[in-house]
Order: C-alpha cells, then structure tokens, then sequence
C-alpha cells in the first residue's frame, strides 16, 4: 500500500493548514513523508512535563508486545525510562542521534514555555533540546494528552505556562509532518498502530486536529455499550448504578476514541463499561477549565 | 581535590533526575540530588471540583497512579464522612496490589536489573529458546550493521563490572523479557476492576463502580497465580542471585537509616489494621507514627513558599531562579529528622514490630540463605530484597482477598459533598510512604498538598543543611571510574525513584 507522490502532496497540504503554515511548507513536508515511508526511522522518544505513563501504557502493548516492537519495528535511540544508557552517555546518544537526524520524534509530556526551567534534560532546558531535536527529525509524534494538547499541565491556573508539542513547535517556526495522538494516557494500540503505520505504509489519514482517524473518528458515545440505555432514558443517578453515566457527567459525547469498543489492558475493560463515566482524557479539552468537574455529584448534592 | 561528577540525566527511573557526586580519591565526597522538573499539581487543583482530585492526582504519575488516587480518596473520605463497603475495600486492596506488583517487577527488571545484568551476553547463548534465539539474532545483525547505535536502547551504556557467569546473564534477559509479560498481566489484574490502567477509572470516595461477579474472581485469580509463580521462581531467585554475585553492596549504599511507613491495605472497615503497619523507626528503634510531625523545607529548593510549614499549610511557590536552590524537591523532615520511606522502610517496620510472621519468616530466610544479619538490609541490596519479598506477599494476599469478594454484593456506598471540610489521605506507593492534604471551601477544592516518596528520598538538603536519603546513601561510596559512575546509578536506583511523583 505504497503512498504515491500526489498523496503525500495532499496530506502535506491539510497537514500544513492544520498547523497553519504557509504554501511553501507543502513541498518539503511531502519530501519528509516521502522518506519517512521508505525505510524504518530510528525513533527518539522525549518526555517534558509528563508522567511516564503513556510510556507505561505502551509497555503494556500485547501483539506486538515491547520487545517484538523494539527488535522488529523500530530502532529506539533513547527512552529515558527504558535506555541501558544514563548520564553523559545518554548525552552523547541524544546529541549524536540528533545530529545524524533522520529518525521520527516522539514526544511525551507538555512544554513548560512559560517557565523553561521546569523541565531540564542533561543540564540543557528541554524548550531548547525538543527545538534541536523537532528541527531534525523527519517527523513528531505527540503522544498522550499533554503532547497534544497541553493536558493537565496546561490546564487553568498552571503556573508553568505548559503548552502542546504542536503550539510551541508552531510558535518555534518548526514545520514538520505532525501525528496527535491524545489520551490520558494513550492506548497502546494507538501508538503502536500509528508507528507501525508511519514505519511500513507511511502517515495515516488523519483529522484535522492531526489524530490518526482509524482511531479517532467516531465519539465515545456512538460506540458506548450503554447507547441503549440513553436512548431508552435510563440514566444512573448515582456512581456504580446501570444505565447511561450521561446525567453523572460523562464526557463520550465529546470526546473522539475507541475506548469502547477496543477496551483497555488486553481487551479487559474499559471506563465507562467499568461504571465510571468518561472524562474525556482523549479530548482537547481534558481538565482545560477548573469550572468545569469531571463528574455531576456536587451540584446533585446541593440541588437536592 | 574533588572532581565533580554530573549523572544528568539519571535514567532507567521515572521522570528526570540529575546526581551530582564530589569524588575523591576514588570516593564520593557529598552528592546532590536534583528533581528537574515540575508542573505545580497542587495550584491546579485549587478551585476545582473535590471530585477531579483522585483522577487529577493519578495524573502526577503513570507508575504508581493508584496510589494517588487511593490517597485522594482517603483524604475525601475523612472529610465526606463515608467508608466503603467490605467489597469496595478489598477491590481497593487488589487494585493497588496489582499495581505495586507490575511497578516492583518494572523496577527490577526493566529499570534496576541493567545494571548488574550484561545484555551483551545474549551473543553467547547456544539454547534452544526460540525468543532468546530471536534476540540473538537480532543483537548480532545490529552489531554487524552500520547503524549510528547498534541494539539501542540496551546499548551503548557505563562500561563496568557486571555479571560475569554467562548462564546468569542469559537467565536474567531472559526474566527481563518474562518480566515484560508479567508486568503487562498485573496491569490487566488492575484494570479488571480499575476500567483501565494507567490512571483507573473506578475509584471513588466510597469504593469502587465495577460491580463483583464471580467470572471477574476467577479471572483475577487467574493471573495472580501466573504472578505468584514468577515471583516465587524468578523474582526472589534473582534477587538473590544478584546479592551473590555482587555481596559488597551489603555494604554500600546504606543512607540514613531512619524508616518511616504510613502502612498500606487496611484489613479492616476503619482503616485501622493494615497488612503493612504504620510505623517509624529512629537509630534502630520502633516508634508510634505522629503525621503531625511532618513538615516541609524548602530552603535549597526553587520554591519561595514558607519553609518548615506542615503540609495541611503547605504551600507550594515556584521559582525557578532562586539562589542557592538545585532542586524542585521540597525537602520533607519528619520531627526535623531525614526518613527513607519504600518497600525497605516497610519491611522494617514490621519486622521490628514482629507481629506480621510471614515478614519475620520471609526475611529471616533470605539473611540465612546469603549469611547475612537483620543490619545488612539497610544497603543497596537490602531495598532490592525487602521489594522482592513485600511483592510476594502482597500477591499471596491478593488469593485471600479475592477470596472475600462477595459477587451480588455493593462495592460502592453513596456519600455527599460537604460545603466545606478537611481530609488528610495517607497510604503507601510502590516507592513508600504517600500523602495527601485536602481542604474543601464553598464546594471546591481550597488547599491540596502532596508529600511524596520520592519527595523523601531523592530530598535536597533540610534548612539545617541534612542531606536527604539518598544523598546520604550516595556519601562514602566508591567510584572506580569517574567516567563511569555505575557505583552511584546502582545506589540510587535502588531507591526507585520517581520525579514526577517528587516534584508534582
């Protein structure tokens, strides 16, 4: 299923609106994608303001499972979590990789660019190491929400100014083709599937906000097993109850992913199917706005 | 004269940890630990919603995340006025056990275990093990290539002494890569009735929204069983094999000495039997644990909040360019004294309180078996030990609670909001002792503050100049090569530090 020229081209157009650039960044995204789907890239997996677990999430990928992914997919450069290099040798695989460029970047966590000093990588501010390491790569990945989108990092009242990969990379004057693949924490299948996708048959179709759309079309609440329930207004009033968690807060209507229907850790469960309403980690607006809670029960507590 | 020796960035942890060590002669002089990065959890949570709490704080990290959350809602929880059912309580006890299960063996394997184990010597296995067969083939393709980093990420790294018995190592690559499914499996064992991990879905102020039945018991129990023998067979084994092969770091390592644990997984409705006891031990001595001696310096750290206030007043101010700061770490003192909390303080505790047999009995076999005294487990190999043997105990415990589930019966009792309240959540981490401070005003969340394992341990030095944990263990050690401090990477790694928890 090879990409043709007329393709890249296509998707190096949307790819370069998306990210609100000119029509001069078309040519030379088209030629990263180009090259990017030729071979396998080496990967460089970053993290700024994160917590580890998209990083955790991906550990718990099963077919492939992460040593098939790392023998067989990708050549993975550095990973703070899992390299056997540490201090300057970790410096020297870092810089020389970058150097060399040429690899597809990863990037966990969001960017302190309010207060660069909040994250610090080898003695070098991380703003400055993800621009060194954005304006070689043949292309980014943003994985998890923070990347994304900014996350909780990002979200109101944060004193650290924490942006997305994408905003600051913008901000920077760094075009480069450009994955979003959001949740709190990021399925396994979705980073896997992207990668493996990028690697072998070059990008996936993706939406305007740049998410893979073999993952992130439909919402939540078009594939909820509780759809029925909806439909029939049968709302649970309370935590735990049957029925549809929509009157307690549940964010599937707004929020685009497979949960549902792939379901997590091998195919065992899910949020919502576990009776916990969906709090739309994969959205853009995850957490965003402090007036905005999760769930419904105070304000039934205090109107009742 | 001292060289200053840099490991920035400290990996094979979570999150991002720069050491500095002073060496002379070959010996390390005064260390620094440096958390370098933060995200201020505690000021994003002002103004929200008390109930965003125990998912915002799963936030702060994706290896131990249900420890925050389960210390969220104990803190809600005071200040609600609800307990949960007998369900909900021991769904509480296997959703955590299952994730100190997969963040132990992560540890040891996957983050600790480079460190003694030579990869390299895969390219002399001559069995059958198609897996490790693959892996051979692999490493040697990559070597014979022209590739920038050959068998990246497992190469290039410190050259030093590691295992030289070429069975041993081939036994612990292939654990490495056991180890890989069986982390995956204990995450499966959490998601069950967690909704999904990293950062579970189902855990509320007044248990748990996944309803019991008895196909989901017999799943859990399932994998535990898989655990239990991993863990039995290999986990301890291995342990063991490594305080064989490398016996000097008995030795090396030792730290502060002082333990301190809140206890974890109540066995009973008011919290207040434990399986792992609250407790805090000072110059070998067993002392009652009194939260309300815990208080926060912050003199070497880049906040410019208030020192020495306890964390129910806790504040938390960046800035980034104080003087004299080196570390995001605040620096948590319990009666102004240095405390290493983990798998070892715990360990301590009880075996000093000798109420818990199978602590005694487990330890007591494992220092007959290596010749070694009760003293020797405050070292580098001693936290290795106690996590090994705390995580066989805990997936025995997981059969038993399993076992008390009573599918039909609620898991979840309602509660309601007060306008206002306090709440003080602590439990334990995969890494030690974990809190979480809460006040509630108009509805909202109006104070929150976390003090945090890896806040104890990897702690910078205290207003009166202590260093932390970590920085004391680091002091007096060896390095036989400045290049490549693997001395000091096996020390603090041994501590299982995370950052992101750390700092927040």
């Amino acid at each position: 299923m090879d990409i043709t020229r007329r393709k890249f081209l296509e998707l190096s157009t949307k790819m370069a609106a998306m990210m609100g650039l000119g029509a001069t960044a078309i040519p030379k995204i088209a030629e990263a994608m180009e090259q990017l789907s030729a071979g396998n890239a080496p990967v460089l997996w970053l993290q700024g303001q994160s917590c580890s677990g998209c990083s955790v999430s991906l550990l718990n990928s099963e077919e492939p499972g992460p040593a098939q992914i790392l023998t067989g997919y990708i050549s993975l450069l550095f990973h703070s979590t899992i390299s056997a290099s540490t201090g300057d040798v970790s410096m020297q695989v870092l810089n020389s990789s970058i150097d060399h460029g040429g690899y597809l970047l990863v990037v966990e966590g969001s960017v302190p660019a309010g207060m660069p000093e909040a994250c610090v990588v080898g003695g070098e501010l991380f703003t400055k190491q993800l621009l060194r390491a954005a304006r070689n790569a043949k292309a980014v990945i943003a994985v998890g929400t923070c990347a994304t989108f900014g996350g909780i990092p990002a979200a109101e009242n944060n004193p650290t100014g924490a942006e997305s990969v994408p905003d600051f990379l913008k901000k920077n004057g760094i075009s480069k083709p450009l994955i979003r693949i959001p949740g709190c924490p990021a399925h396994p299948d979705w980073i896997v599937g992207t990668l493996v996708h990028v690697l072998k048959f070059g990008i996936p179709q993706l939406d305007k906000k740049g998410r893979p759309k073999m993952f992130f079309s439909k919402l939540i609440h078009d594939q909820c097993p509780r759809f029925a329930d909806y439909e029939r207004e049968n709302f649970a009033k309370t935590f735990s109850e049957d029925g549809c968690l929509f009157m307690l807060g549940c964010l599937g209507p707004l929020t685009h992913a497979d949960c549902t229907l792939r379901l997590w850790n091998s195919g065992t469960n899910s949020c919502i199917k576990a009776g916990a309403p969906c709090i739309g980690c994969a959205s853009e607006d995850f957490a965003a706005s402090a007036s905005v809670p999760f769930y419904r029960k105070t304000t039934l507590s205090t109107e009742e | 004269m001292s060289t200053t020796v840099k490991i920035d960035p400290l990996t094979r942890i979570e999150g991002h940890l720069a050491i500095r060590i002073e060496v002379e002669s070959n010996r390390v002089i005064n260390a620094f630990s440096s958390g370098e990065m933060f995200r201020g959890f505690e000021t994003i949570l002002k103004g929200r919603d008390p109930l965003d709490a125990q998912q915002i704080t799963q936030r702060i990290c994706g290896v131990c995340p249900i420890s925050h959350g389960t210390a969220s809602i104990l803190a809600q929880e005071t200040a609600y006025g609800v307990i949960p059912p007998k369900n909900g309580r021991l769904l509480r006890n296997l959703i955590l056990g299952a994730n100190f299960i997969q963040s132990h063996i992560l540890h040891f394997y996957h983050l600790a275990a480079l460190d003694f184990v030579d990869i390299a010597a895969i390219t002399k296995y001559k069995g059958k093990d198609p897996v490790l067969q693959d892996l051979k083939a692999w490493v040697q393709s990559e070597l014979s290539s022209n590739v920038l980093y050959p068998a990246a990420p497992f190469l290039p790294r410190f050259s030093g002494k590691y295992i030289q018995s070429t069975k041993l190592n081939i036994q612990g690559i292939k654990h490495y890569l056991d180890a890989l499914d069986m982390r995956r499996l204990s995450h499966k064992m959490c998601a069950i009735f967690g909704g999904k991990v990293p950062h579970a879905a189902t855990l509320f102020p007044g248990g748990i929204t996944e309803k019991v039945t008895a196909l989901k018991i017999a799943s859990l129990k399932s994998i535990i069983k898989k655990l239990q023998v991993f863990i039995d067979n290999s986990y301890l084994a291995d342990v063991a094999e490594i305080a064989i092969a490398f016996p000097e770091y008995f030795r090396i390592g030792k730290g502060c000495g002082n333990f301190l644990a809140y206890g974890v997984f109540p066995e009973s409705a008011d919290n207040s039997i434990k399986l792992f006891s609250s407790g805090v031990v000072v110059g070998g001595k067993l002392m009652a644990f009194d939260s309300a001696k815990i208080t926060e310096d912050v003199r070497y750290s880049f906040l410019s909040s208030l020192s020495g206030l306890r964390p129910s007043d806790g504040q938390t101010v960046p800035d980034p360019h104080k003087n004299g700061a080196y570390s995001w770490i605040k620096a948590p003192r319990y009666n102004g004294t240095v405390m290493e909390v983990g798998p070892l303080a715990r360990i301590m505790v009880d075996y000093l309180k000798g109420e818990n047999q199978k602590v005694k009995d487990l330890v007591n076999g494992l220092l007959a078996r290596l010749d070694k005294k009760p003293k020797d487990l405050v070292s580098t190999l001693g936290r290795h030990a106690a996590r090994a043997i705390e995580c066989k105990i805990i997936a025995d415990k997981c059969v038993e609670w399993a076992e008390q589930l009573t599918p039909g019966q609620p898991a979840f009792r309602d509660f309601t909001i007060p306008e206002s309240g306090r709440g003080m959540g602590l439990t334990e981490a995969p890494r030690g002792a974990l809190g979480h401070w809460l006040e509630i005003r108009d509805y909202k969340i109006s104070h929150y503050q976390c003090v945090v394992p890896t806040t104890w341990n990897c702690s910078p030095r205290d207003d009166k100049g202590n260093p932390g944990p970590a920085e004391q263990a680091l002091a007096g050690i060896p390095i036989a090569d400045i290049k490549n401090p693997i001395e000091a990477t096996r020390v603090v790694r041994s501590f299982d530090p995370c950052i992101a928890c750390a700092v927040h």
